[in-house]
C-alpha cells in the first residue's frame, strides 16, 4: 500500500509538472507514413490461387501457399544516412492471399528525401536464435508464424511456395513445395539464405502531404525462370538443403520496384 | 468574463479533477500488476555440476507455473490423436525414455526413426534431440508436438485448445497472469517443469558430494577404467561433452545422416550426441536407434563392434588401426558396476514429476 501511495505521490507530482510547464519542442522533426505494398504477379498477369500458370519450361501449375517474411526495414538519404524502423516493429508475415498482409504501413518516417529503402527478405540471424519472449507478432510461432518455422532444425522458413502441378495421373506426385529458409546456424556454421534487398528509390518525398506507397512487384514466374531453372518435375520438394541456396538467390532478385504513388 | 481569482479556481478545480483521475487509475493499475501472485519456487543447483545454461530470467520459476508444466506433460491433448503426451515416451519410471521400445511410439502407433532421451537435467543442456536441432530449451516441445510421427500436431491448434479449456485458462493465468493463452506462456510452463527436473541424488553423487556414501571397491576400479576410456567424450559430472559424434554403431547412414541433417556438413554424417550417462541403468534401450538392450551390449559394441566409416571418430578408434576400444570382459563389468551407481532413485520416484 505504501509503494502504490509514494507512486500516485509522484505520478501526481509529474502530472502537475506537465500541467504547468509548456511542452518543450523536444521533437522539430516532422513524420509521416510510409507504405510497403508487396504485389504478387506471374509475369504479367495477377497472381491468384487456383488460376492455372505456365512456366516457361512448359510446366502447367497452380498454387495453394505463397509466404514471406519481411523485416529490418530501412530507409537511406542521399546524404548516406539512414532511418531504421526499430527493430521490435520490423517484422512482417506477406501471407497469400490475406490482402492486410501485403501492406506494410510505416508510421514514424521522418519528413525528407529519401534515395532507397532496404529489407530482409526472411528473418535475421539474431532473431532466430532469441528467447521466445522476443518472437512476438508476426514472429509467434504459436500464431501467425504457423507453417514458417522449422521445430526439429530451429528457425523460421523465410519463404515459403506451394502448389500443383497440372494433368498429372498418379494424384500423389501432384504435389509441390518450396520451404527456403537457413540463418547460418546456431553453433555450428551451415547455410545462410538471408537476403537484403534494397530498392532504388531515385527520389522519394515523404511528408504528410504527400505519404508515398510504395510498390514492390514479387514476380513469381521468375522464381521458376531464372539463374537456377527450376523445373517441378525435377524438383517437387526443396527445404532444409544445398539446392535451397540457388533457391533463394532466384527469388532474392524475383522482388523488384513497381511504381510509387502517393496518398 | 470570470474573475480572475474564479478562473484560478477553475484551473485548480481542474487539476484536481485530473489528480483524482489519476490517483483511480494508479490503483486500478496496482490491481491489475498484482491480480496474480505465483509463488516462486526455488531449484537447488548440484554443487558437482556446471552452471545452468537456463536461467528463468525472463521466466521465473514458480510453483503455479511449475505445476502447469507438469500438467502439460502428461496430457494428450498436446497431440492430433489426444492420446500421446510427453509422458507416453517419457516414462518416469524408466528415467523419461520409453521402457522396451528402440524407437518411439507416436500417434496412430507409429514408430519414430530414433530412440528418445531421457529429458531431465535440461537445465545444463546446450543443445536437444540427437541432433542437436534445437538450441534453446524454451522451443523444445514443439519439435515432438508437431512431428508426423509423434504427436503430429501444430502447436497454434494446442493453442486453441488450452484456450479452449476454462481450467487451462485459469491455471495459465494463475501461473502466468494472461488471459489469454499463447506459445509464450505454453513454452515458459514446459521450461519450468522441465528445467526443475534435476536428477543428481545417485550414489555417484553422494560419494564425490562427500554425503556419507562410499563406493565398493569393484565399483571404484570401474569408475578408474572409466575415467581413462570412457571420459573424453563423457566429461563432466553430466557425463557428456555434449558434442555429436559417430561412434560406429553403424556405416550406413541412408535412413540418418545425424548431425549432418541439421549442419548439411557431409564431416557430420552419423554424428550424434553424446548423452548423458545418469540413470543409464534404466535407459535400455541404448544408442540414438535402440539398437543395444543392455549395458553388456553396449561395452561389448566399444571393444569389438565399432564399425569403420569416414566420419567415425578418433576416440574409437586405436593407433593400430583397429577401431574400437579395448576392454576385457572384467573391465567391461567393472564399468558396469561404477555406471549404475549413477542411478538416482530418489528422482525415479520423486513424487513432484509423477502423473497426477
Amino acid at each position: 500500500m505504501k509503494s502504490i501511495l509514494l507512486s500516485t505521490v509522484f505520478l501526481l507530482t509529474a502530472c502537475y509538472l506537465f500541467a504547468v510547464i509548456p511542452p518543450a519542442k523536444k521533437d522539430k522533426q516532422k513524420k509521416s507514413t510510409v507504405t510497403l505494398k508487396f504485389n504478387n504477379v506471374f509475369g504479367n498477369e495477377n497472381f491468384e490461387f487456383k488460376k492455372e500458370y505456365t512456366t516457361a519450361f512448359g510446366e502447367k501449375l497452380t498454387f495453394i501457399t505463397l509466404n514471406y517474411f519481411i523485416s529490418n526495414i530501412k530507409f537511406t538519404k542521399k546524404d548516406g544516412s539512414e532511418y531504421i524502423v526499430p527493430q521490435d516493429s520490423s517484422y512482417f508475415l506477406v501471407k497469400h492471399p490475406d490482402s492486410l498482409s501485403n501492406i506494410i504501413h510505416l508510421e514514424n518516417i521522418p519528413e525528407g528525401k529519401y534515395t532507397a529503402v532496404t529489407f530482409t527478405i526472411g528473418v535475421d540471424s539474431v532473431r532466430n536464435t532469441l528467447p521466445i519472449a522476443q518472437r512476438s507478432g508476426a514472429l509467434d510461432v504459436g500464431a501467425a508464424a504457423r507453417g514458417m518455422y522449422w521445430v526439429w532444425n530451429s528457425g523460421y522458413i523465410f519463404f515459403k511456395l506451394e502448389g500443383k502441378t497440372v494433368n498429372e495421373i498418379d494424384s500423389l506426385q501432384k504435389r509441390f513445395q518450396y520451404h527456403i529458409g537457413g540463418y547460418g546456424g546456431y553453433d555450428s556454421k551451415t547455410i545462410n539464405n538471408i537476403k537484403v534487398k534494397t530498392l532504388d528509390l531515385k527520389e522519394l518525398t515523404v511528408s504528410n502531404k504527400k505519404q508515398p506507397v510504395i510498390n514492390v512487384q514479387v514476380n513469381i514466374a521468375k522464381f521458376f525462370d531464372n539463374t537456377t531453372p527450376i523445373k517441378v518435375a525435377e524438383h517437387r520438394s526443396v527445404m532444409w538443403g544445398d539446392l535451397s541456396v540457388k533457391i533463394a538467390d532466384n527469388y532474392f532478385s524475383i522482388f523488384n520496384l513497381g511504381d510509387v504513388t502517393y496518398q | 468574463m470570470l474573475p480572475i481569482n474564479k478562473k484560478i479556481f477553475f484551473v485548480k478545480s481542474k487539476l484536481i479533477k485530473m489528480m483524482a483521475a489519476m490517483v483511480f487509475v494508479v490503483i486500478i493499475s496496482s490491481f491489475s500488476v498484482k491480480h496474480f501472485s505465483a509463488e516462486p519456487m526455488q531449484i537447488n543447483i548440484p554443487s558437482n555440476f556446471p552452471s545452468p545454461v537456463y536461467d528463468f530470467k525472463n521466466n521465473p520459476l514458480t510453483k503455479e507455473g511449475f505445476e502447469l508444466g507438469r500438467k502439460l506433460f502428461y496430457d494428450g491433448i498436446l497431440s492430433r490423436t489426444g492420446n500421446i503426451s510427453c509422458g507416453s515416451c517419457h516414462q518416469q519410471a524408466s528415467a523419461f525414455i520409453q521402457a522396451d521400445h528402440d524407437l518411439s511410439h507416436g500417434v496412430d502407433d507409429q514408430l519414430g526413426r530414433r530412440n528418445s532421451l531421457p529429458v531431465f537435467n535440461a537445465l545444463f543442456k546446450k543443445s536437444f534431440f540427437w541432433d542437436g536441432g534445437v538450441p534453446l530449451l524454451e522451443l523444445v516441445p514443439a519439435n515432438p508436438l508437431e512431428n508426423p510421427l509423434e504427436m503430429d500436431e501444430k502447436l497454434d491448434n494446442v493453442i486453441k485448445k488450452l484456450n479452449a479449456s476454462a481450467t487451462y485458462r485459469t491455471q495459465f493465468k494463475n501461473a502466468f497472469g494472461v488471459d489469454t493463452v499463447s506459445a509464450k506462456e505454453f513454452f515458459y510452463a514446459f521450461a519450468q517443469f522441465m528445467g526443475a527436473m534435476i536428477s543428481a541424488n545417485s550414489r555417484y553423487d553422494k560419494y564425490v558430494r562427500h554425503e556419507g556414501v562410499q563406493l565398493t571397491p569393484d565399483e571404484l576400479e570401474g569408475m578408474n577404467v572409466f575415467k581413462q576410456k570412457c571420459s573424453s567424450c563423457h566429461t563432466t559430472d553430466l557425463f557428456t561433452d555434449g558434442s555429436y559424434r559417430n561412434n560406429g554403431i553403424t556405416n550406413d547412414f541412408s535412413n540418418d545422416k545425424g548431425r549432418e541433417e541439421v549442419t548439411l556438413d557431409p564431416a557430420d554424417r552419423g554424428k550424434f550426441k553424446v548423452p548423458s550417462l545418469r540413470n543409464v541403468e534404466y535407459t535400455a534401450p541404448y544408442m540414438h536407434d535402440g539398437s543395444f538392450e543392455t549395458l553388456e551390449q553396449v561395452l561389448e559394441h566399444y571393444n569389438s563392434g565399432v564399425k569403420e566409416s569416414a566420419t567415425l571418430d578418433n576416440l574409437v578408434k586405436q593407433n593400430n588401426g583397429k577401431t574400437g576400444i579395448p576392454l576385457t570382459k572384467t573391465e567391461q563389468q567393472q564399468i558396469i558396476l561404477f555406471l549404475k551407481t549413477l542411478t538416482d532413485k530418489e528422482f525415479l520416484i520423486d513424487k513432484r514429476f509423477s502423473e497426477l
